[in-house]
């Protein structure tokens, strides 16, 4: 599982607008080093960003 | 009446060298202040790369994209191995050009240029028919420490096309600083 498909799983109120790269409030990247994808950025206004925890 | 002055240490001689072509022949300087030509506005870094083998990129995940095979390097400032960026050792505004393709059905999809790690400029295709998007621009490179990558964003995860006609990479000097 993604970390996209985990982060929806764990919120599913999230719509695919809130990853809009231009527009949303959440951005998720992977610099291509091994490492995985990541929460480069979390400004969503009522959701609080999932701890690692939860992502496990 | 201005004079010319011809300074420097270095060896053998300097030619000037008319055209093979009869007619009167005027070579103009600027009228500002200035260094007509350096080495570095003769040649410049220019490179050009393309993927040739395929990244996976996750849903709505902006991810480095990998050119691992480049048609020129000139002044090898390309990374091609390890970090996909171009890290160029001259000065100046740089053109900068690429291009992504989607590997198998229609997305949206995001092109970006990252400088120094973060977002510079970004195209965005918004999920029609069009499997590539690209994206041009100038940036202005220190010739030190500055380096550009692309990232790209896919609207539903799946393959990129690697191709050197459709996911590609290149930048040049255009202006010495």
């Amino acid at each position: 599982m993604t970390l996209y498909e985990k982060i929806k799983t764990l919120y599913p109120s999230l719509t695919e607008e809130d990853f809009v790269p231009t527009t949303g409030t959440i951005v998720l990247q992977n610099d291509s080093d091994g490492k995985g994808d990541y929460i480069r950025k979390w400004n969503h206004p009522t959701l609080a960003k999932p701890t690692d925890e939860e992502l496990s | 009446m201005s004079s010319i002055v011809i300074q420097g240490d270095t060896s053998g001689s300097i030619t000037v060298e008319a055209p093979s072509v009869a007619g009167t022949h005027t070579l103009t300087l600027p009228k500002v202040t200035s260094t007509l030509a350096t080495t570095a506005d003769i040649s410049g870094p220019a490179f050009s790369a393309y993927q040739s083998s395929s990244q996976t990129l996750s849903t709505s995940t902006n991810t480095k994209i990998q050119y691992q095979t480049e048609r020129f390097d000139t002044n090898s400032n390309y990374d091609n191995v390890t970090n996909y960026r171009f890290t160029p050792t001259v000065e100046g505004y740089y053109q900068v050009n690429a291009s992504l393709g989607v590997g198998a059905s229609a997305t949206g999809v995001y092109t970006q240029i990252f400088k120094n790690g973060s977002l510079y400029e970004g195209s965005y295709d918004a999920g029609h028919s069009t499997i590539t998007s690209t994206i041009s621009s100038l940036v202005y490179l220190n010739g030190t420490t500055d380096y550009i990558e692309i990232y790209g964003n896919f609207g539903s995860g799946q393959v990129t096309a690697a191709s050197s006609s459709q996911t590609w990479f290149n930048a040049v000097l255009v202006r010495a600083a």
